[in-house]
């Protein structure tokens, strides 16, 4: 491999076929005059432009049709040599950072030697190494390309937002069953909004039986097994609901916060009594009648009873898992309106738990977020929730739905293959990693495969082979002929 | 490739210009076609390094089918220059050679010497081996020149001639010119396919150079080319325009040009990229180190330093 040129932060090295290369592979430019390693990623492999090459592929051409075909006598093989320069690569890379005194930093100010640099590969093993990655609290997320094992470090989560995302049957949700256990395993809480009750089965080995993880995953199914009570709801997080889920009009909601109050000044804070509340409370029957619809929806979505022995608490729930575990809210087969209010109380209910410091912090997964999360959360997830301790993870195989200003404030960034321009345009706002990175590994990245980007591997993108799982992790899609 | 060692027929010829209408004969007749490349492609401390490369190709039932020889990669030196072009000699020509012309044999033509010296033995080759069928030659059958002495090329079309060949010997770019006009341009009014023939010239260009073929312009095809074609003289001008008849006939022409000849040129020309893998062979396999000379020109002229630089 010889260095070729630089523009910029990209580095183009030239190549012969048998010098084995990928995208994704980390490459060291190592310049001995200056004691000095330039750290660089391949980010892609072209042909390189070799003058005469299509006169030479045009003749050669010829020979696949019946009408002119032959033979070459060359004794000394001088052909080999041909093809190779035909077969040379030009290996786009992006600059990383600079190794020196074994010590690995971000600096790119320097410019290796073209004819005296020695270039070889790195393997992600020892750069993780060199990263020191996986020093904590360590996640083995899978095989690197080398096969031995990659580990990144759980604290990188904490605190932060991350985003997993590409095109369906990439491997994704696998993926974030992967961290949801892992996290486990290291003690943290840890809610998932199930939208097709793909993690329901968590705590079963993939042949049915139960595994280590069963004691601590916990499945909450809306009007099923998670019913709560109006007196356990603050009103506030009442209005967000019928507000931002029912889209009550706001005249309403004045005249709704007064029966609440006054339910609540006479301990009447029950579904049965709020409906005979809006029954004889004197207002306008327009709001009389908004109210009443919005009762019934409440009522209907089974979420809310009166009965004690049905419900749960979040605060008892949480309890439970204080060392450890997850709650997997089933959103499957509940209808969009009721996965809103169930969410809507989620949400206020864990702020509300945060702030009274009735929960230390929690990692949210919500898959496919953008079917139940009103506008207005998004924002207020990436930026006052996660002061509170509600470190969210978005899983999704439209990265659109997703704001740009998210991307931006994504800490981490798990990326499957996309193959759709559009999609990695979208992928490529983030400001972790430059777009050209992003655009031209994920397009070639085999399932399974994902690209760390972000904290979780210290600004050095990734490459890894996600590891099984032992675990029921499939999505229960209905199928029509089997 | 037979070089046309004069710019005009020599005075006072009186020539004189006659058009024959040409009618395709389909026969099946085996076109033969061969071409060699050469080419400089570096030079060491000591000498120049050139490559040189053969196609034959020929066509039979509809079929064009190819024989590539090389590339044959040369390390030419002052020391070894004899002893390379007495070993080409040697297998070039049915006599051995009674001259020495190697002293005068300078390194920047080699190349070009020795790809005509194997050009020569696989037309004798093809001679020998084929029968009745056309061979299609690049160049002329001008002779008289170091590396095509006369007594070498008749034999040639001796041996030809004998096995019922006929040798069609076409030149790309003509620079013969009869009354001041090159040859070519007296054909453009003509409707193909047609064979101008020329006649009442010498046979002679100078004390040295023998035109052993009848000369004709040949405009076989459609299209704005024309070239000259020269056919063994020793044959009776029925069977060129037969063997021309048969040539279109029996082979694709573009531009009035044969395909099995076209073809023949295409396999062995030499690509950019084939120089570097040649340039890439000798030094990894008989690690020679090529340099690279200061362009004087470009020192001296900068932008306006525009000539080839040897």
């Amino acid at each position: 491999m010889r260095l070729y040129r630089k523009e910029g932060n990209t580095i183009h090295i030239l190549c012969f076929p048998n010098e084995s290369v990928e995208k994704g592979d980390y490459l060291q430019v190592e310049d001995p005059k200056q004691n000095k390693t330039l750290l660089i990623q391949v980010i892609d492999i072209q042909f390189a432009s070799i003058p005469g090459i299509m006169e030479e592929l045009l003749r050669d051409s010829t020979n696949n049709g019946d009408i002119v075909c032959g033979e070459s006598l060359d004794p000394l093989d001088v052909a080999s040599q041909i093809t190779l320069i035909q077969d040379a690569r030009l290996v786009v890379c992006k600059i990383r950072g600079t190794i020196q005194n074994e010590k690995l930093s971000v600096c790119s100010t320097w410019l290796p030697s073209r004819s005296q640099s020695v270039i070889g590969k790195l393997s992600t093993t020892a750069l993780a190494a060199l990263l020191k990655i996986n020093d904590k609290l360590p996640i083995y997320v899978g095989e690197t390309k080398e096969f031995s094992p990659l580990k990144v470090d759980a604290t990188a989560l904490d605190g932060r937002l991350n985003i997993v995302t590409g095109k369906k049957e990439t491997g994704k949700s696998h993926f974030s069953k992967l961290l949801v256990l892992s996290l486990i395993d290291h003690g943290a809480p840890v809610l998932v909004l199930d939208l097709n009750g793909e993690y329901a089965h968590l705590g079963y080995t993939s042949d049915g039986k139960k595994n280590q993880h069963y004691t601590k995953i916990h499945v909450l199914t809306p009007a099923s097994n998670f019913k709560v009570m109006l007196s356990q709801t603050k009103l506030r997080v009442m209005l967000n609901i019928l507000v931002h889920a029912l889209n009550l009009p706001g005249t309403s909601a004045r005249e709704f916060r007064r029966i609440w109050r006054f339910l609540k000044e006479h301990t009447k804070l029950s579904l049965h009594e709020l409906g005979e509340a809006i029954r004889n409370w004197q207002c306008n029957h327009h709001v009389k009648d908004a109210l009443f619809s919005r009762y019934y929806a409440l009522v209907n979505s089974g979420f809310f009873t009166d009965d004690p022995s049905e419900t749960i608490t979040l605060e008892d729930c949480f309890q439970e898992i204080r060392t450890g575990g997850a709650f997997v809210v089933n959103l499957r087969d509940i209808s969009f309106v009721d996965r809103q209010i169930v969410v809507e109380y989620l949400l206020g209910k864990l702020v509300e738990m945060l702030t009274g410091w009735k929960l230390k912090a929690v990692f949210l997964f919500a898959e496919e977020a953008h079917l139940y999360l009103r506008e207005t959360y998004w924002n207020d997830i990436v930026t006052r929730m996660r002061h509170f301790g509600v470190f969210t993870t978005f899983v999704t195989n439209q990265p659109d739905n997703i704001r740009e200003n998210i991307y931006r404030q994504a800490d981490n960034i798990f990326l499957f293959n996309f193959t759709n321009d559009r999609d990695l345009d979208t992928v490529s706002r983030a400001a972790k990693v430059d777009s050209e990175t992003v655009r031209s590994i994920a397009r070639d990245l085999p399932p399974h495969y994902c690209l760390l980007l972000g904290r979780i591997v210290k600004n050095f993108p990734m490459v890894v082979k996600v590891r099984a799982l032992n675990v029921q992790t499939m999505g229960q899609t209905r199928l029509f002929f089997n | 490739m037979l070089d046309e060692s004069a710019d005009s027929f020599a005075e006072p010829s009186q020539p004189k210009l006659k058009t024959i209408p040409l009618k395709p004969i389909r026969d099946e007749t085996q076109i033969t076609a061969v071409d060699v490349s050469s080419m400089k492609i570096g030079e060491t401390d000591v000498g120049i390094l050139c490559a040189i490369r053969a196609a034959i190709v020929w066509k039979q039932k509809h079929l064009y089918r190819y024989l590539r020889l090389g590339p044959f990669p040369f390390h030419i030196t002052e020391e070894n220059k004899n002893e390379v072009y007495h070993l080409f000699r040697q297998y070039s020509f049915l006599e051995q050679p009674t001259l020495d012309y190697t002293g005068g044999l300078s390194l920047i033509y080699a190349p070009t010497r020795l790809g005509a010296l194997l050009e020569r033995w696989l037309q004798m080759s093809i001679a020998t081996q084929t029968s009745n069928s056309l061979i299609l030659w690049d160049g002329s059958l001008t002779a008289g020149t170091q590396d095509a002495p006369v007594a070498v090329i008749s034999q040639l079309l001796e041996i030809a001639r004998n096995r019922s060949n006929i040798v069609l010997a076409f030149t790309k770019a003509t620079r013969l010119r009869l009354l001041g006009y090159l040859l070519t341009d007296y054909v453009h009014k003509c409707t193909s396919p047609c064979l101008l023939e020329i006649s009442g010239y010498p046979m002679t260009l100078s004390t040295a150079i023998h035109l052993l073929g009848d000369i004709y312009v040949a405009k076989l095809s459609g299209g704005s080319c024309s070239f000259r074609l020269d056919v063994d003289r020793k044959l009776p001008q029925e069977k060129a325009v037969e063997a021309t008849r048969r040539l279109i006939g029996n082979d694709v022409l573009q531009q009035s040009y044969p395909e099995t000849l076209r073809l023949a040129h295409i396999y062995s020309t030499f690509t950019a990229n084939e120089v570097i893998g040649i340039q890439r062979f000798l030094v990894q396999a008989h690690k020679l180190r090529i340099v690279t000379r200061p362009n004087v020109r470009k020192l001296l002229f900068g932008p306006f330093g525009k000539g080839l630089e040897n």
